[in-house]
């Protein structure tokens, strides 16, 4: 009955502040509306028992990208009333509706029929050991490539952002 | 929780996305709803991962975000010289590549 | 398959966990009015003055306590101002991203092993979180909205510099303090903060001893993160005009002292808990404590006790270095963070990982 309750209560949520970050017109709504979808998301995912995914979820997601967006809105400086995209036509809120709802239940009755069964009820115990255990074991490789990765994009950023001389 | 809720759940999300990106007439806006589209990639991924008591998912899950932070980094860096040579953010402005 | 992990029947977890909430958010209700005290007597009494003592209750003076609640009782009195083109929602919403994240690690804290009640065995965490510091490392982050939110909301030329300066530092100065925490779970072999303490139940085994580097790495870092001199340079009360809490009045100023206070008191406890044993005495250990008390409560008790007593006087360090050291330039602030504290952070974890290794 409480899984119910709770995972009622983050869905609700998480849908509420998706549509919030596409409908609304000024940026630091829609990155604070982000912000409340990404931690929501987080609790689905401690939820279902990855407690290392959803600690790096909100110290990765929403404690650093999305403050990275908010800081480029304010750098800016952009003033508000420029920012704000036109009202959008009554047509494309009808689309967005539309689109979800009819989607959100083709996938339900698709999946519903794929006969998957329950997600697994006990939680996978401690969490973080095993992901490492399988991180630096099978998926090395990756890891040291993303570093890379990483580095290349901290570099870039800087480079492109910089104010030219 | 059968795993179907939360791939519609998954599903809702992936649509305000891709709604977002085709919508949006400002560059921020866009990008934030690609971050979007990548969370709901990363619901799938755990919630497939703990129904098949599997944990490549998670692993995968970790990859995605790591790779959209550096995305995210390096568009918003975009945006900020974008913003500097062009005085706007509008997407409309942008038209160079459009024949 | 629901949130907790623990054997205990349902009705029993439900109220001790309410219990724990309402307990630990009394707590952390309670340590702003005492460190206010403590900010105005403890310098007074190292600068050879009194500090304020009159405030008195039927001729009752209690060394300025009282002071307090005359601070608090004028706050909540003051006029709050609303700036007339500050966005509403953002204004009044920025102190609640303050203070939230203090009390959410406030709740995650472990305060002792267990006591017994009616023979159920009750952990003295309110959340238990498998992750432990991770989830601290989080909150962390998350307090930086309330800085950039609240400074931005007040649409202010120097609002919006101290916000984007004071957040700007909070994030450079976070990766160091996860990269000091990593040897401490590298060496007790777990996240989980009660098994980090039960780790470190000798006097020779504290956190302090097996990993020194990280202890400065992480004090310096726990100043940074709460915007406390010397690097408080974004809400200092010669600069930028106080900074991000300028246009805030009465109880939203309140808000964001509260939830200084209170992530302070967050980070003290941390301290005491990953480097200084816990809630462990020095040569005492816990089956000694229970059976010289004979009970497995009131060593929980003295457990607890031991554990505020080691933040105190960690809270007492911050008001000590407060009036005691001046305050960074901010490049020299942003230098100190990147190009120091980071490659020795992750210098460090690279040595405790090979002692580590080398040993076993």
């Amino acid at each position: 009955m409480s899984d119910q309750l709770v995972f009622w209560g983050l869905a609700g949520f998480i849908t509420l502040s998706s549509v919030a970050v596409v409908t609304v017109r000024n940026p630091v709504t829609a990155a604070v509306a982000l912000v409340i979808n990404l931690f929501l998301l987080a609790g689905v995912y401690a939820f279902q028992g990855a407690d290392f995914v959803a600690a790096i979820q909100i110290i990765v997601y929403t404690g650093a990208i999305v403050v990275l967006f908010l800081f480029v809105i304010m750098i800016l400086n952009l003033d508000p009333e420029h920012l704000r995209s036109p009202r959008p036509r009554i047509w494309e809120h009808l689309v967005l509706g539309v689109v979800i709802a009819g989607f959100a239940y083709i996938g339900y009755r698709f999946l519903d029929s794929l006969d998957v069964g329950k997600v697994a009820s006990n939680r996978l115990p401690d969490n973080t050991y095993d992901v490492a255990m399988i991180l630096f074991s099978n998926y090395l490789w990756p890891f040291e490539i993303v570093s890379i990765l990483i580095l290349l994009a901290i570099v870039g950023s800087v480079a492109i952002a910089k104010k030219p001389k | 929780m059968p795993i179907e809720y939360y791939f519609s759940l998954a599903l809702v999300m992936f649509l305000c996305g891709v709604c977002g990106v085709l919508f949006r007439r400002n560059i921020l806006f866009v990008l934030m709803s690609i971050e979007l589209m990548l969370n709901a990639v990363n619901l799938v991924f755990v919630s497939g991962s703990t129904f098949l008591k599997n944990l490549d998912g998670q692993i995968m899950v970790f990859f995605v975000i790591t790779v959209a932070a550096c995305e995210a980094a390096v568009g918003l860096a975009m945006v900020i010289a974008l913003f500097r040579r062009y005085g706007t953010i509008k997407s409309e402005f942008f038209r160079i590549l459009r024949g | 398959m629901g949130l907790t992990s623990s054997e205990l029947p349902f009705i029993v977890d439900l109220i001790a966990t309410l219990s724990k909430i309402v307990v630990v958010f009394l707590i952390g209700l309670n340590v702003p009015p005492i460190m206010l005290w403590v900010e105005r007597r403890v310098p007074a009494l190292m600068q050879r003055r009194r500090g304020p003592n009159r405030v008195g209750f039927f001729k009752w003076r209690l060394w300025g306590l009282f002071q307090a609640v005359a601070d608090a009782i004028k706050l909540i009195f003051k006029e709050e101002a609303v700036p007339a083109m500050a966005n509403k929602w953002f204004f009044h919403l920025g102190p609640v991203f303050s203070v939230f994240p203090a009390f959410l690690v406030l709740s995650a804290m472990p305060f002792g092993e267990y006591i017994e009640v009616m023979g159920y065995q009750i952990s003295l965490v309110a959340v238990q979180v498998n992750v432990g510091f991770l989830f601290i490392l989080a909150m962390a982050g998350m307090a930086i909205y309330g800085v950039a939110l609240s400074g931005w909301a007040s649409t202010s030329k120097y609002t919006l510099l101290g916000a984007l300066r004071a957040s700007a530092q909070m994030i450079s100065y976070e990766i160091p303090l996860g990269l000091s925490l990593i040897p401490i779970a590298l060496v007790y072999n777990s996240l989980d903060l009660t098994e980090i303490v039960k780790g470190q139940s000798h006097f020779w085994q504290w956190g302090i001893f097996l990993s020194p580097l990280s202890f400065i790495i992480f004090l310096v870092c726990m100043f940074a993160e709460t915007n406390r001199t010397p690097f408080d340079l974004a809400e200092a009360e010669s600069e930028l005009v106080v900074g991000f809490h300028t246009e805030y009045g009465s109880t939203k100023f309140a808000a964001f002292f509260l939830g200084e206070y209170v992530s302070m008191f967050a980070l003290s406890l941390l301290c005491s808990i990953l480097f200084f044993g816990g809630w462990h005495l020095p040569l005492l250990s816990r089956e000694n404590l229970i059976n010289l008390t004979g009970s497995v409560n009131l060593a929980a008790l003295v457990g607890v006790g031991v554990l505020f007593l080691k933040a105190a006087f960690f809270m007492f360090l911050y008001v000590w270095v407060r009036w005691t050291v001046p305050r960074f330039r901010y490049d020299q602030l942003m230098k100190l963070g990147w190009k120091f504290l980071l490659p020795l952070g992750l210098a460090n974890i690279a040595v405790t990982a090979g002692i580590l290794a080398l040993n076993f």
